[in-house]
């Protein structure tokens, strides 16, 4: 295995929360699609990606429900909920200014 | 931030764990599953995808832990798993936790006696509904403490003219009063109390509005009390009758348990405030000026601060329409006017909270120290076996556990401990109540009892309960919190090893703890040798005049008294009897001597002849009073020797002439005598000096005048055959045949023991307080010199190997104590000194300093020494053991 750049600390929660921005998705998914989007260059931990989910729920950001998978068992399926909506929003706009800032930086220093 | 959604998921995590569990499990295992069919259908075989996708995962237990501490009820888990660790701990070494709890229960329970007689006094409300709403109307107190009271006619105009109550009442409380031979204390009150206060009798009826109009009825409603402690509890006390100033009244309901009419106490009935007369005869014909106090239910939503403004403006109306609407304001005044009036919430507690605290808080301190001390002991106790547990320790630290889990698990361990302890202080402190009541009942003088006083257990409540649970958390912070730092300040490696840290070997902290119980202890000690110094002089003391057969009776009924002198002198045990006024336990009137130019205060009372033969007070000089000279008319006087001296100083007093005026700011008119006019006197002799007592706030008069024994106002002092307290009951039985409302009569021994009394229990208070620290002093040094020695057998081993004397072992132990012993105790004397020093500087404390030896110096030796000699017996066992140490045998063991 070739090593992989860490995910840049706090970043986790966000991506979460975008990949769960168009719809309810169950935690093997939402590595799945991380990992497919990046062109597997993120790769989220597996072991951290569910702390993290349970956390979001605490906070409120996002909801879960049990629903049939297309395994055909039963999995905890996870959904935005307006509170992370106005989260995810506060988090892309300070990720924006953030990859701008260094953005130009790397450029013109 | 906690979330409603927050809340509810924690919720269910605590509520359904199972649910939970299973449900994480789920979730987990279904990941792994997913992740194995898309490896399957990349062309993995099976085994090896699921093999794979596990790798991949991690381990499920690992994530299945951090989900749950993000569930956030990881502190409850822990604490369950806390707790079932301590419990096992206990196990282990269930003597150490007997030790601890027992330390602790001793040292709450002596803070948890104090805080429920604090409770009775300041926090336990009477049983009254809304009693929020219920505020007192009062005029600020002057200076000197003094405060004028409102009278009847302004009670019913407040009660017309102002709209802020939904009704007021007013009362004339702390009547004492001899009822069908019997003292009981009563409470009059107008007609509408039990309204305001709405409150029902559980037998009869209440008082009403008709009770209490002028000619009213002769009923009086008893309290639960004065139900249980006169009538026995009798269901048939309806409709009985008792005599009150020779009226009979009648009996005619019954109030609930817990109901003591707004009162720290309650009376032991209420009666109408219209009978005023038949209850304080002086007041007869003049009722209109008894104070009276007044009580009422703020209307709801009224701010209290509105409330007083309105009787203030009401109260400041009514001032100028009687002094004619003189304008008698300027401006500074008209501010003055608007503080006329205050409003006092009424809760059945003392009126003045803060000075009661500030009488508690040198109690509390002086019981804290007990507790203090307990906890120091503790503290060393955990510290000696945080040593001995380093090694499990370093363990779970290298297992990898934090240094604040286990910090927090330490905690949790003393803290169950501590409520074990609060548990047993509630029953100790029970205990002790039980029975300091039962010996203070028992050794109380006789006819003391006879009064009014109210003892007896007072309850413990839920604020109690509060109260004993928060001071057992406040000491497992003070024992626990220390011992488990140190106790975790280990390097794991080495105490795997089976090395003892060095710097974990908590000497210095030891110390400190030895020195503080040290401190506790003499401070305690030395109070408990000042009080004993100061109970055995007071016993020694003599007042200066015959107090062996002696007694006063005090006359209350003017008409009924020609009839009570004459049985008193009818009576065959008393042998000489004599007026005097004021009485025996009351101040002098005030007033001056002017001699020539010069005017010195003085203190004067009016004696018949007699007093002198019955109080065995002689005559030094010229002669006593002739029979002839009683009526009051002779101009003549005897005076004290030091008066004598005042006001002659060169000259040996008899016959000198001065001008004896009153002094009209006195009091005498406040207690209602006939004043004296100012005149010229004759000194005819001079009598010994009489100390008086000390403790009452008496002093005897420098001046006598001559009275008649038939004088009005007056009391009589008698001289009896016999046993004192056989005289005192057959008096009282033949004086209440002839006033069954008469007033006190008590023997003079009574009066002297009294003082000695007060003096004993603060001496056996503070002995027990001080043994008890004493105790647990001795008991903590021998338990930390015993694990020291054992500690360093080895090291002792290799001195005494070495040539080291047994003597020098035994002095190198004790010199482990010395230092600590000695600083404890010069803090102690220091502190006690300096308290002490305080205490004579303040005005008030000079006259207890009289009474209470503060600065005896024997007390302050003896207790040192007491001390000393525990501490050395404590050291000498574990040093000598040390000493006899076989240095072959210890090195061998190693």
């Amino acid at each position: 295995m070739t090593p992989r750049p860490d995910l840049l600390p706090g970043t986790l929660d966000m991506l979460i929360l975008r990949t769960l921005q168009r719809d309810a998705l169950h935690g093997w998914a939402i590595s799945e699609r991380i990992q497919e989007i990046s062109q597997d260059v993120l790769e989220i931990n597996q072991g951290s990606l569910y702390p993290a989910l349970h956390r979001l729920e605490h906070r409120g950001w996002i909801e879960a429900e049990w629903a049939v998978s297309e395994l055909g068992r039963r999995a905890k399926y996870y959904r935005l909920t307006a509170a992370g909506r106005r989260q995810l929003a506060v988090e892309t706009r300070e990720w924006e200014r953030m990859s701008n800032a260094i953005g130009r930086v790397m450029k013109h220093a | 931030m906690i979330t409603f959604r927050d809340l509810t998921l924690r919720l269910r995590a605590l509520l359904s764990p199972r649910q939970v569990e299973h449900d994480l499990h789920d979730e987990l295992s279904f990941h792994i599953e997913r992740e194995t069919r898309k490896l399957i259908e990349q062309g993995m075989p099976p085994h090896q995808a699921r093999a794979t996708a596990q790798a991949r995962f991690g381990s499920p237990t690992v994530v299945a832990d951090e989900c749950r501490d993000e569930r956030g009820i990881a502190f409850v888990d822990n604490t369950v798993r806390d707790v079932r660790f301590a419990l096992r701990s206990f196990r282990r070494a269930p003597l150490t936790a007997f030790t601890i709890v027992t330390t602790v229960a001793v040292g709450l329970g002596v803070v948890a006696v104090l805080f429920t007689i604090l409770n009775r006094f300041l926090f336990r409300a009477d049983s009254v509904p809304d009693i929020s709403e219920m505020y007192g109307v009062e005029r600020p107190r002057l200076a000197n403490g003094d405060q004028s009271p409102f009278t009847r006619p302004a009670f019913d105009a407040l009660r017309r003219e102002t709209s802020v109550f939904t009704d007021v009442y007013a009362n004339v409380g702390d009547i004492d009063l001899r009822v069908d031979g019997r003292m009981m204390a009563a409470t009059l009150v107008t007609g509408n109390f039990f309204s305001v206060v709405r409150i029902n009798p559980v037998m009869g009826r209440a008082l009403a509005p008709a009770d209490d109009e002028s000619g009213g009825n002769q009923v009086i409603v008893l309290s639960d009390k004065g139900w249980s402690r006169h009538f026995t509890r009798d269901p048939n006390v309806l409709g009985r009758t008792v005599l009150v100033g020779g009226t009979p009244f009648e009996i005619v309901g019954v109030m609930p348990a817990g109901f003591r009419g707004l009162e720290v106490s309650a009376p032991d009935f209420w009666a109408p405030l219209a009978q005023l007369a038949q209850f304080l005869p002086a007041h007869r014909g003049r009722e209109d000026s008894a104070g009276v106090g007044i009580i009422g239910r703020l209307k709801p939503g009224l701010s209290m601060e509105g409330a007083r403004a309105q009787i203030a403006a009401w109260d400041s109306n009514r001032e100028s329409a009687t002094t004619g609407g003189l304008p008698r304001a300027s401006g500074s005044e008209s501010r003055d006017r608007a503080e006329t009036i205050v409003l006092v919430p009424k809760r059945g507690t003392l009126p003045q909270p803060m000075e009661a605290v500030a009488i508690f808080t040198p109690l509390f301190f002086a019981f804290g120290l007990i507790l203090l001390i307990g906890c120091a002991n503790v503290a060393n106790l955990l510290l000696a076996r945080g040593v001995a547990r380093q090694r499990e320790i370093g363990i779970r630290l290298s297992l990898g556990a934090s240094r604040r889990r286990i910090i927090r698990q330490l905690m949790t361990e003393s803290g169950l401990l501590a409520l074990a302890a609060a548990g047993g202080g509630y029953l100790i402190s029970r205990l002790a109540l039980g029975s300091i009541v039962y010996f203070a009942t028992r050794t109380m003088p006789v006819d003391f009892g006879d009064s009014n006083l109210d003892i007896a257990v007072p309850a413990a409540d839920w604020r109690v309960a509060l109260f004993l649970v928060i001071a057992a958390m406040a000491a497992t912070a003070f024992f626990a919190l220390m011992p488990a730092l140190q106790a975790t300040r280990v390097e794991p490696v080495r105490t795997l090893r089976g090395e003892l840290v060095k710097n974990a070997r908590p000497g210095r902290a030891r110390n400190v703890l030895i020195g503080i119980q040290v401190f506790a202890s003499a401070l305690l000690l030395i109070a408990s040798a000042i009080f004993l110094r100061s109970a055995m002089a007071s016993s020694q003391f003599d007042p200066g005049f015959r107090t062996v057969d002696t007694m006063i009776i005090q006359v209350v009924n003017e008409p009924k008294r020609a009839a009570m002198v004459q049985a008193i002198a009818s009576e065959p045990t008393v042998t000489t009897y004599a007026a005097v006024r004021p009485g025996m336990l009351a101040w002098p009137d005030a007033g001056f001597a002017a001699v020539g130019a010069s005017r010195t205060a003085i203190l004067y009372k009016f004696v018949s002849p007699e007093y002198f033969e019955v109080f065995d007070i002689p005559i030094v000089r010229g002669r006593s009073f002739t029979t002839a000279e009683r009526d009051g008319e002779h101009p003549v006087v005897i005076v004290s020797e030091s008066t004598a001296r005042k006001l002659w100083p060169n000259g040996n007093g008899v016959g000198e002439t001065f001008r004896l005026e009153p002094n009209p700011g006195s009091n005498a008119d406040a207690k209602d005598e006939p004043s004296m006019p100012a005149r010229l006197v004759t000194v005819i002799g001079v009598s010994r000096e009489v100390a008086g007592f000390r403790i009452l706030d008496t002093k005897e008069a420098g001046i006598f005048l001559p009275i008649s024994v038939n004088a009005p106002k007056t009391a009589v002092v008698a001289r009896v055959k016999g046993d004192p307290a056989l005289a005192h009951r057959t008096l009282v039985d033949r004086l209440t045949r002839v006033d069954p409302n008469m007033g006190m009569i008590a023997t003079m021994r009574t009066v002297v023991r009294l003082e000695t009394f007060f003096l004993q229990i603060a001496f056996w208070v503070s002995l027990v307080l001080g043994s008890l620290a004493l105790l647990l002093t001795v008991s903590g040094l021998f338990s930390v010199l015993s694990y020291l020695v054992a500690q360093r057998t080895r090291e002792i081993g290799v001195r005494m190997a070495l040539g080291a004397s047994s003597q020098k072992v035994t002095r190198l132990i004790l010199a482990q104590t010395t230092r600590p012993v000695a600083f404890g105790l010069l803090a102690g004397v220091g502190l006690a000194a300096s308290l002490a020093t305080i205490l004579i500087a303040l005005p008030a404390g000079a006259m207890i300093a009289e009474v209470v030896r503060v600065t005896d110096p024997i007390a302050y030796v003896a207790s040192l020494l007491v001390i000393v000699a525990a501490c050395l017996l404590a050291a000498w066992i574990p040093a000598t053991r040390a000493a006899r140490l076989d240095p072959m045998q210890t090195l061998r063991q190693e």
